[in-house]
């Protein structure tokens, strides 16, 4: 029993395999044996000794010399071999020299044996489970005590405690290679890998974990006491919200909680690096207890991807909102609200005007206080050209610039100005961008980006966007400047076009009303005039020029100016307009065409007389303060296209109360087939209220005729009126 | 013979007035513009009617439309284009 007992202390003291045999078959010499084999088969079935002991070290060597050069065969008759195949231990009281060399393997193996006096043998499997993994054999040389059941049975409890103990051995050996493995691909891993106990101590990091955590090595994060790591960062969700410790994935595991992988946006505070992370973790529980022991986490860090990403989404919002308008003073106002908070605390944005001044046109903070206080600087109001940094450097250069780690006190000793670095100072900057603004060819202002309170700071990664960002406000603030200016000139040719304001005529009341369809950038189209041309005589013109742009205007101009020529000369109704066809059949090729619905109006001492000549134009409407309406004129040939043309005189006359109205076929006709107005409903709208001011009852038509056009019409809405009071 | 459809203003004008000018119209002997279904004419599709009519002139073909909407036929008469053009009652009388 003492040998079992010593042989359980050996055999737990050490999981080497080799040193465990050795001192396992030494406990048997010599008390149990004069000779102790331990064999062990390996996994291609060949058999190898692992240990031999002997009371004789010589004998010891010679056997393992032997055996090394003779290898015993697995399906040999060598007891050892039988045991190792059949598990069951055999016990050779009185072994023969004929008995020996049956199973010897060779001549120099029969008469080594039958030299040293082999005499009796005792072989036990070693045996876990069902499993056999070698044989124990001990011996006994020359004259001694032959082994007996009893031994044999000794023999086999060593053998069987012998095999527990390899077996554990060889488990532990493939456990810690296993482990060896994992931890070699863990501190090899690009990703950031990190181990944390239930009590929240990092027991494990890798190199990139410490790379990632902002640490030389892996060791000072496991040697950092619990909880000292997570405050070095803010940690947000996708959407800007700051997220608990609690929150991770890794925390959950511990309560028990299924732990998803979580998008976090990690900054550093000390430097202000931002940082996307998936964090992925798993639980390593305890085999029996289900408890969960550590929690792995795994840093992905998808930072470049997500950037990209963001700047993306950023652009098609930036470029959405630069489109939506060509009012870009504020198009960029709108533009830097979307760069704070996003990109940077503050965002201004500085436009160089055609007078070589630089024009700060928008600044935004999500502070309204801060923000108005902002734009109540004059500083940043209109920096000179000429200063030497900042948003006008970049405007003279085209280059943008960019400040990073912002020390205010360093700055304070550079050639940087003295209110500048008190402004930055001021409002806590750790990062200033400055991008030019770039059009067609020349730099036409610059945007500003900040960071300051925010712990994220704005850094290299950022310029790239910023600068897109520039490109693209540069284009749509040139093509808005553009456009501005072509529809300034419209306004101008369009206000040349039409009376600037309508005489005012003794006993009546005159309004017109112009409504352009479509693009202001389009002039020409209808036309109407107001103008005396001899004592008391007045004339009243409303007319349609086809088509819109320049030519169209072109002809407007001269329909205008030369049937005022014509009223001054002393021309009759039909004369005046036979003089503009004759005048427009001149014109280059290209069938100018025109209508003009023209009235004279004399004033008599209760009434006035009307003369309407009509050409191509639709008769006015005369609206009797009982609501009866009438169409003076006769239809007339449309002027400028075919010869010769027939245009008639009709006389009217008009009595106090009664409204005169001329007007272009954009109002009956606004609107697409079957949804339009109509002359029937021009004329319903008219008679309904007679007595209606003029101011509305103008108002009323034109409201009835975008209305039936749902808000675009396709010609313009000219109306003229005149009510004798 | 060009039929047209729908609505002749600033915007599809112009695609009449490149048939017009198109090899076949221009190779035709007799031009019908049927506007039986154009609904709605404006004064810039009128000019391009009357340019067609001045073009088929210079070539010596014989020109002639056919009646629309009421809105078109209403125009052609407040202009008094329809003294100056052949109106036919269908493409058909011309061609027996």
């Amino acid at each position: 029993m003492a040998l079992l007992v010593e042989a359980g202390a050996v055999l737990a003291t050490s999981l080497d395999l080799t040193t465990t045999m050795g001192q396992v078959a030494r406990l048997t010499v010599p008390q149990l044996a004069d000779l102790c084999v331990i064999d062990l088969r390996n996994e291609d079935g060949s058999i190898r000794d692992v240990a031999v002991a002997a009371a004789e070290q010589r004998t010891a060597e010679e056997l393992e010399a032997l055996r090394a050069s003779h290898p015993l065969d697995p399906a040999g008759e060598h007891p050892v071999a039988l045991v190792i195949r059949d598990g069951t231990p055999v016990l050779l009281p009185a072994m023969t020299d004929a008995l020996l060399s049956s199973f010897a393997q060779g001549s120099e193996h029969a008469r080594f044996m039958i030299e040293h006096n082999y005499s009796s043998a005792a072989v036990a499997p070693l045996s876990v489970g069902e499993r056999t993994l070698g044989a124990l054999s001990v011996l006994r040389l020359g004259d001694g005590e032959p082994y007996d059941g009893e031994d044999l049975e000794l023999v086999s409890e060593l053998a069987r405690r012998a095999a527990l103990a390899i077996d554990n051995a060889r488990l532990y050996s493939e456990v810690r290679g296993v482990e060896e493995r994992l931890a070699a691909v863990l501190v090899n891993l690009a990703e950031a890998i990190t181990v944390v106990d239930e009590h929240g101590q990092m027991v494990f990091a890798n190199q990139a974990a410490a790379d990632l955590l902002g640490t030389p090595t892996p060791d000072e994060l496991t040697s950092a006491p619990a909880g000292t790591v997570w405050p070095r960062f803010l940690v947000l969700d996708e959407d800007g919200r700051e997220l608990d410790l609690d929150a991770m994935p890794g925390r959950r595991l511990f309560r028990g909680e299924r732990a998803e992988p979580l998008l976090v946006r990690n900054i550093v505070r000390a430097t202000g690096e931002e940082r996307w992370l998936i964090v992925r973790s798993s639980a390593v529980t305890d085999p029996e207890t289900e408890r969960v022991l550590y929690a792995v986490n795994v840093f992905e860090n998808i930072t470049e991807v997500k950037r990209a990403q963001l700047a993306e989404s950023f652009m098609a919002e930036a470029s959405r909102l630069l489109a939506s308008s060509m009012d870009y003073a504020e198009t960029l106002k709108r533009v830097a609200q979307l760069a704070v908070p996003q990109l940077a605390d503050w965002c201004a944005v500085h436009l160089l005007s055609d007078r070589g001044e630089i024009e700060r046109v928008a600044v935004h903070h999500t502070d309204p206080a801060w923000r108005a206080e902002a734009e109540r600087r004059s500083l940043t109001q209109r920096p000179p050209l000429d200063k030497r940094n900042g948003v006008p450097e970049v405007i003279r250069t085209g280059r943008a610039r960019i400040f990073t780690d912002i020390d205010p006190d360093a700055l304070a000793r550079s050639a940087a100005d003295p209110q500048d670095v008190e402004l930055l100072k001021e409002i806590g900057a750790t990062a200033v961008i400055i991008v030019p603004m770039l059009g067609a060819g020349r730099t036409i202002g610059a945007i500003t980006l900040i960071s300051s309170e925010s712990v994220r700071r704005l850094s290299r990664a950022d310029l790239a966007l910023a600068e897109r960002l520039g490109r693209r406000a540069g284009t749509a603030v040139e093509s808005a400047r553009i456009y501005t200016e072509r529809t300034r000139i419209a306004h101008t040719l369009q206000r040349a076009l039409l009376p600037e304001s309508l005489p005012e005529i003794p006993g009546m009341e005159i309004l017109a009303l112009y409504s352009p369809a479509g693009e202001l950038n389009d002039v020409g189209g209808d036309f109407y005039d107001v103008f005396e041309y001899g004592d008391d005589r007045w004339m009243l013109l409303i007319g349609d020029v086809c088509g819109k742009g320049a030519r169209a205007a072109g002809v407007t101009a001269l329909a205008r100016h030369t049937l005022r020529a014509a009223a001054m000369g002393g021309q009759s109704p039909a004369g005046m307009l036979d003089m503009l066809h004759r005048a427009l059949r001149r014109q280059p090729p290209g069938a100018d065409l025109c209508t003009v619905c023209l009235v004279t109006i004399e004033r008599t001492a209760e009434q006035a007389l009307l003369t309407v000549a009509l050409a191509g134009h639709q008769p006015p409407l005369l609206i009797g303060e009982d609501g009866r309406a009438s169409q003076p004129g006769q239809p007339g040939t449309v002027l400028g296209v075919v010869d010769p043309i027939d245009i008639r005189e009709t006389e009217a006359s008009m009595s106090p109360g009664e409204t005169l109205l001329l007007y272009t076929d954009g109002v009956p006709e606004a609107g697409r087939s079957g949804a339009q107005l109509g002359e029937a409903g021009l004329l319903e709208l008219c008679v309904q209220a007679p007595g209606l001011p003029l101011a509305e009852l103008l108002g009323r038509i034109e409201r009835a005729a975008l209305e039936s056009a749902a808000g675009r019409l396709r010609d313009d809405i000219a109306l003229l009126a005149l009510r004798l009071t | 013979m060009l039929s047209l459809r729908g609505e002749l203003d600033l915007a599809s004008a112009p695609l009449l007035q490149g048939e017009i000018e198109g090899s076949e119209v221009a190779g035709a002997a007799i031009v019908v513009l049927d506007l039986q279904d154009l609904e709605f004419i404006d004064s810039t599709g009128l000019r391009v009617l009357l340019t067609a009519h001045e073009r088929s002139r210079e070539r010596g073909q014989e020109f002639a439309i056919t009646p629309g909407s009421q809105q078109v036929q209403r125009l052609l008469s407040i202009t008094r284009v329809d003294e100056h053009l052949r109106v036919i009652a269908s493409p058909d009388e011309l061609l027996v």
